[in-house]
Parts: structure tokens; sequence; C-alpha cells
């Protein structure tokens, strides 16, 4: 199968890869809390890939957005900034740039962002909705005959937020229309559902232990396009839990009521559905059937 | 003792073949020109003849192509 | 009835008669090509101390290369050649392969020992260090980028545009003749310099009778799209920088710095020293830069200039908006083999009569047909069909590439015409001849086998039948078989 190879990989080297990152910079994350100067690390690492994917070709696109407990910016790129940028060092003003203006930006929302009293969780699915608008936007802008490959990063230190359950599945869903790959690195816990998001849209999960190697971590795992990563050795998907959660509790169950009408799925009974509020007759007692006399009984 | 002899090998098509063989039957070309007949897609001729055979086979091209396009008049 | 025992053995430096000589066409090296081709291992390891050429040289690494040096990047020990050769799957192996020669061809990385014996990979230290400070910064910064003023009248992109375009079709109409040399309205001649690589670059020729001509490979560069125009024009004129005392390696930094520059902004020439003047100033008289004065310290790259090894950046950069500013497309090739071209330019017009017969000419209109005869002219002049179906495709009017068909194809040609091009070149291929000499009426079997083995192990048999003793030899390892015959025949073989 040499022939279709080499067309696929030249088709590939003309494509444009856009890499979307969802960062997580809610304060209330438990790696932050430990220690404030993880986020600074955690910055770093995702800047330093950020350009690492703009340096593989020159047609490749870049978004990197933050995701906190109130609010979803975008980093990079910001259209009506102009910044004027000229070069202080040898790095590449193309870099410079995604640098100053992510770190510019995400230091005026930390300073911006209500004071919290409590730990909040992130806005992780409407981040990753944002991400999705973003991408499709540029989908339609592309012009005749050139194709464009994206996916979306999610770096995140939070744990599951089962609350946000039906977004995350929307998402997920769409994502997997569109063929826009998934992919989540998570810095605390096994996240289950970004983990079965990333299992439907062909993307890699990946759980790091410790920070100080993040940025290999994300260069070997995560920099290689999703139509390249046949071609590499890369961590196998675990198995992923599909447990759905219940739409009362956003509890994880194995069996549960599921309505008929709408699918949603409950854990205990109730006589009317939240979503669709379809009416359900209560379940009488299960009619005993009369037991079948053996036929052996009647034998002579 | 070997027998050498000097001259082009031709590598071509079976129908392509024939016709240079039909060539060399009815000394088209002034003269028989082909030296050996090595198999289905090979031929050796002599060297003087290999422009002379080439524009006949263009004049033979020619002569099986039709216009694909009419021009008008 | 092929005899499974004949054959014929294709060796690689066929010896062909003058006559039937296959005459010299372009040939268009891309970046890597002309590393591997052109430079030395020491020369590699001067270019790399310039972190814009260490970019640009990664940037043209297959893809999975590309990986393997990022990862190693920051791994400051050797690395293992198996650890290396486990991080691609199986299945890829020989791609997996053609990246490390690649990558060893280029002196990116080296073969190193490590404590144990192993072989291990090490990237070479100027590369590793250029590209890390390209990536996250440190170092110097680059020679165009001092602060500048305002300038008190910017160039917008559309300026930029179309001054590009107007000076490198000066030089391409010079090529063709439309331009000064005749006389004609609106072209300006080129310089002396400009000329001076054509001629080295064959694709002009001098003639005691008619001056200066284009030549066949001239040809071939006009179907050429524009940047790879630009791109061969360029290595060409690389190759003759060194004669003009114009340090490679500077011009090499200065080009792809322009490469990779934002477009529709300014840059400072203070700073650089005269040689790199000069080789601004040429760039300059072919559009890749626009200034506007000699002396004015600051200069705007055009779109030429951008990505200038890479045609797919610049085509996926492009907006809609922009494309319409750009050069259109101006062609329809119909599937009843007209051409039409929405053009009056002389020089599209004297592009397109190389290989259509013209029809009708309006104000704003060409009207042509391919036919057998207008194809296999070009043919003849050297241009190939692949060339032609390109430079159609190129130039394809944007209509064309709404069609249905155009948009489930890669191409938006009608695939009959192209077929049929293709088809007109493979008639004239009819025949491959190879000058030789035939051997047959063996005395014995061995006699034939001991000589057959021979020749093929010089690598000079071109065809062999077991059965009827024959065999063809190259013409001239005639006489290396003929002595090696003698020699065996008196040996009473």
């Amino acid at each position: 199968m040499e022939i279709p190879d080499v067309a696929a990989s030249k088709e590939a080297e003309a494509s444009i890869d856009l890499l979307a990152i969802v960062l997580d910079t809610n304060p209330s994350q438990q790696i932050v809390r430990q220690n404030p100067q993880n986020l600074t690390q955690i910055l770093e690492a995702v800047i330093a890939f950020g350009n690492a994917h703009l340096m593989q070709k020159a047609q490749n696109k870049l978004a990197v957005l933050s995701c906190s407990h109130y609010t979803t910016e975008f980093l990079f790129p910001l259209p009506g900034r102009h910044v004027e940028l000229r070069q202080i060092d040898g790095q590449y003003e193309a870099f410079s740039l995604v640098e100053k203006t992510v770190k510019q930006q995400l230091g005026s929302i930390l300073m911006n962002a209500p004071r919290l009293s409590a730990p909040c969780e992130s806005l992780l699915a409407g981040s990753m909705s944002m991400a999705l608008c973003y991408i499709s936007r540029l989908q339609r802008n592309v012009p005749a005959g050139v194709k464009m490959h994206s996916r979306i990063l999610v770096l995140t230190g939070s744990n599951e937020c089962a609350s946000q359950y039906m977004t995350y599945m929307n998402v997920f869903f769409t994502a997997q229309k569109l063929g826009i790959v998934v992919d989540t690195c998570a810095l605390d816990k096994t996240l289950s559902l970004l983990q079965q998001g990333c299992d439907i849209t062909n993307g890699q999960f990946l759980k790091v232990n410790q920070l100080d190697g993040l940025l290999q971590y994300l260069l070997w795992v995560f920099l290689p396009s999703p139509q390249m990563r046949h071609k590499l050795v890369l961590p196998p998907t675990p198995k992923v839990d599909y447990r759905a959660s219940c739409f009362c509790h956003r509890e994880l169950i194995d069996i549960g009521y599921v309505c008929s009408v709408c699918l949603s799925v409950f854990c205990k009974y109730s006589p009317i559905c939240t979503t669709c509020h379809t009416i359900f007759k209560t379940p009488g007692p299960l009619p005993v059937k009369p037991k079948k006399k053996k036929k052996t009984d009647k034998q002579i | 003792m070997v027998n050498v002899m000097k001259g082009v090998l031709v590598e071509c098509d079976p129908a392509m073949k024939q016709f240079l063989l039909h060539l060399d039957e009815k000394l088209a070309l002034g003269r028989k020109f082909i030296i050996q007949d090595l198999d289905e897609s090979h031929l050796f001729i002599s060297t003087d003849i290999v422009e002379v055979l080439q524009a006949r086979v263009d004049e033979l091209m020619d002569r099986i192509s039709f216009p694909l396009h009419e021009k008008d008049p | 009835m092929a005899d499974t025992k004949s054959g014929r053995f294709a060796s690689s430096s066929a010896a062909i008669s003058p006559l039937v000589q296959s005459p010299e066409n372009l040939e268009c090296k891309n970046f890597q090509e002309y590393l591997r081709t052109r430079q030395t291992p020491e020369t590699l390891e001067k270019l790399y101390n310039y972190p814009p050429i260490c970019l640009a040289v990664y940037r043209e690494l297959p893809e999975i290369a590309r990986q393997f040096v990022i990862r190693i990047l920051f791994v400051d020990q050797p690395v293992p050649q198996a650890v290396v050769t486990s991080w691609g799957a199986q299945r890829v192996a020989k791609e997996q392969m053609e990246a490390t020669s690649c990558l060893t061809a280029l002196c990116v990385w080296r073969v190193t020992a490590i404590p144990g014996g192993l072989a291990a990979w090490e990237l070479s230290p100027t590369f590793k260090k250029s590209v890390r400070q390209v990536l996250l910064g440190g170092g110097k910064p680059w020679a165009m980028t001092n602060t500048l003023d305002k300038d008190s009248k910017p160039r917008d992109i559309t300026f930029l545009d179309s001054y590009a375009m107007s000076r490198w079709r000066c030089v391409l109409h010079y090529m063709v003749g439309t331009g000064g040399r005749n006389g004609g309205t609106d072209a300006e001649a080129i310089s002396p310099d400009a000329v001076r690589i054509l001629l080295h670059a064959n694709l002009m020729k001098r003639d005691e009778r008619d001056g200066i001509t284009i030549t066949r490979q001239g040809f071939q560069f006009l179907l050429l799209d524009t940047r790879a125009q630009v791109w061969h024009f360029m290595l060409q004129y690389l190759e003759t920088c060194e004669e003009r005392g114009i340090s490679l390696p500077e011009c090499l930094s200065m080009l792809f710095q322009l490469s990779f520059s934002t477009l529709g902004r300014d840059y400072s020439s203070e700073g650089m020293n005269s040689q790199m003047l000069t080789f601004l100033q040429h760039l300059r008289e072919f559009g890749l830069v626009f200034q506007r004065k000699r002396k004015e310290g600051r200069f705007y790259p055009t779109r030429l200039a951008l990505n200038v090894t890479n045609k797919d950046a610049a085509q996926a950069s492009t907006t809609a908006d922009e494309e319409r500013m750009q050069e259109r497309g101006y062609i329809v090739v119909e599937t009843n083999y007209r051409v039409y071209a929405y053009t009056d330019s002389q020089l599209q017009v004297a592009v397109l009569g190389l290989f259509t017969e013209l029809l009708y000419r309006f104000p704003n209109l060409v009207v042509g047909v391919l036919t057998r005869d207008s194809v296999r002219q070009a043919l003849r002049g050297g241009i190939t069909a692949e060339q032609i179906v390109s430079y159609l495709e190129q130039y394809a009017h944007p209509n064309m590439k709404l069609v249905e068909s155009a948009i489930q194809s890669k191409s938006c040609l009608p695939p009959t015409v192209v077929d049929q091009i293709k088809l007109w070149e493979l008639e004239r291929n009819r025949f491959t001849y190879t000058e030789g000499v035939v051997y047959n009426q063996f005395l014995s079997q061995n006699d034939f086998v001991t000589l057959r083995d021979y020749a093929q192990s010089i690598n000079m048999l071109v065809w062999q039948n077991e059965r009827t003793r024959t065999m063809v030899v190259q013409k001239n390892g005639h006489d290396d078989v003929k002595r090696y015959w003698k020699k065996y025949s008196k040996s009473g073989g």
C-alpha cells in the first residue's frame, strides 16, 4: 500500500492543523491551591507547546482559551488588539506574539476575577463549546481546495463535574459529527466523562502525575496531528467507564430508569420525567404469573 | 565463435512490434533493418535507421489520429 | 509468449546515442534537496548557526522526522537508536527509515556512542541551540527587527501585492520577449544582474545571431506557478552569490528571515552590511521586497518573499478576501477541449500559445483549443504533460472550482481532457531505444551463462534470453565484455 500512503502524507503536509487549547485557570483547582506557582509552570508549558505546534507547519493555527469558574475568555488570538511587537531576542516574532498576548491577557483576567469564597467548579463544557464555535467559524472561511483538520486539547486539574453532563455529551457528539478530535490532559484525577469524549472522537487521554515533565508529555503525546498518530507508538487507550449519570443526582449508575420519550436516565422512579414532562403510570405490583404445573404431576 | 552485432535495442508494445516487422518486410524504409527479433516486445535493429523509423512512426500516428475537436469553418 | 528466463535488465547508466538522447529538462529542487546535494557537512554546520535557517530546515523535514526532533530537543543526553526506532509504529518502518536517513543527510543529528557501547543519536549542538532559541527565546534578535518609527506613508497589502507582481512580471516578460527588448509599451528592461542569473540558470542562452533567447528549460520555467518560479530563481541566485562576494549563509539567513516575516509590516535595514544591502536591492528588483528609496532605512516584504519554500502555506494563508486581490485564475477548460482565458496580458497569452491553438482574440478574452498538434508541439519543445495540466489547474478560473465534480475530485479540470493530454505524451514514447551490442550463437550453455553473469555484474546487461542464448549489452560495455570473453576463451573455459 505504497502509493496511497505517499499521496495521503502529501495531502497531510498541505492541510492546515488547527489546535484549540482549553486551559483550566480556575484558582480553586487542587494543584493551584497547593502551590500557586504551579499555574505559572503549566502556563509556560502550554505556551511552549502551542508554539511547537505553530512551528510544525507555516499554515498551522493556534487558539488558546482560558476557562475559569465564572467565564471563558480567549487568550489568543485577540483580533481587536494589534500588538506591535519587535523581537527582543532570538525568538521568532510569531511565537513571541503568542507568548506575550497569552500572558498579558491571562494576567488581566486573573486580576479582574471576582473573589472566591469557596471552591467553585470550572466551566469546562462551556469552554469546549466556545472552542467548537471558533473552529467552525474558521472552517467556513477556509479558501476553496484547502483542507483543515482541527482538534481541541483540554488541560485541567479539576475534578469531574457531573452537573455539566448534558453539556459535555452535546459537545462530544457535536465534535464527533464535525470530525474534531478532543484530547485531554488531566493533571489531577482521572476524569471519566472527558475520557469518554476522547474515546468517541478518537482523541488521546493522558493523566500526568508530575508537573515537572509536563511539556515533554505534551510534546510526546499531543503534538502529532491525529492523521499521523497511527504512525507513532502512543499510550494505549485505557478501558473507558461508559456509565451514564442520572439526571436527578448526577451520580454514575449501572442500572436505572429510562424515560421512553426523551431517553433521560434516572436512578429512582419518579411519576413525571423532569426533562420532557411525560407522565408515567405508576407501576402496580408486578402480576404474579401462575406457576405452570409440571406435567409430570399428572402422570400416573 | 560468438556472433556479435552492433545496433540498437528497441523496446515497445507487441502491436508496435508487428508494425515494425511489417515495415521491414515491405522494405518500406528502403532496406531491411531488423537484425534480430528478440522477443515479443524487443527488437534489435540497425543504428542508422532510427531517425527515419521515428519519422515513419510519427507519420503512422498522425494517420490514425482523428481530430477530437472540429474547428469552426 | 515471453520466456520466463528472458527479460530486460534495466540499468541506471544507459548509454544513449545523441539522436535518441532525451534533452535536459528543468530540474526544480526543493530546499531539502538543495541542502543535501549542494552543501557539505561543514557548510551545513555553519548554516545552522543562523536560527532562521534552522527553522526553515525544521519545517522542510518529513513529518516523522519533525516529531523525533522535537522529542529530543529538550533532552540533553544522546538517545539510543533502539529507543528512537521504537517510537515509530511497525507498519511505517519504511517511512521511518527515510526520515532517519534524511536527518542524517542534513546533519541535523549524528551518531555517537553512549557508555555501554550502544549507538545513539544526538542532535547537532548548533542546530539544537538555534531551534531552542527560535522556540523559547534567548539569543540575539534577527537583523531586520530593530524598532522603527512609524512610517509616515505606510503601504498596505494590496499595494504590495500589485508591486510584487508587476516587478516579477518584468522578468517573465523579458524572457518571453514581450518586454522592453522588442520595444514593448509598458515593460521595463531588467538589470544585467537578473540577466546574468537567467543565463546561469540556463533559462536563456546567448546566441550569436539572435542575442539572448529563451531555452527549452525557460519554457518549462514559464509554466511553473509563481511561487515555484521565485524559489527556483532564488536558488540560482544563491548559486552565483559566492561569485559576487556575498556570503551564502548570510544570504540564506536573510532570505528566510523574509520568508518568516509578517505581511504588511515594515522592517528595518539598519545595521546591515553592504553585502546584505546589495542583496536587498536585488530582492527589490525581483519584487520580493518593497522599498521606497534606496537609502531608506525601512522595507516591506511582499507576498512573494513569504513562505518562499512552501507553496501550501501560501495557499492556505490567503483568506477569501485576499484571494480576490491576488492574481485570480482566469482559464476555463471545457470538456470539448476549448480553452477560454479571460486575460489581456501579453505574457499569459504567449504562454497559452505554447500548447494551445489560439482561435480568437477579444479585448478581455482569448479562445483557444487543445489539439493534438498543439500539444505535440509543446511536447517537442520539452514541456511535459504534467506541466501543462498543472499550469491549467493553477490558473483555473474560480468558477471551475465551484463545479460539483471539482469539489469531489482533487482537480477541477475535466478528466477526459487531462487523460488525453497524458495520452498524447505517451504516444511519443511508444519506443525506447538503447544502443547496444547483441551476442548470440553461443556454442555452449555454459559460455552463455558465464558471459551473461559477467555483463550483469558490471551493470551492462540490457536484455537476455537463456533459451535462445542471446544477450544484449550496452554499447559502452562492449569493450569490457569483449576483453573478458577473450580472457575466458583463452583459459579454455
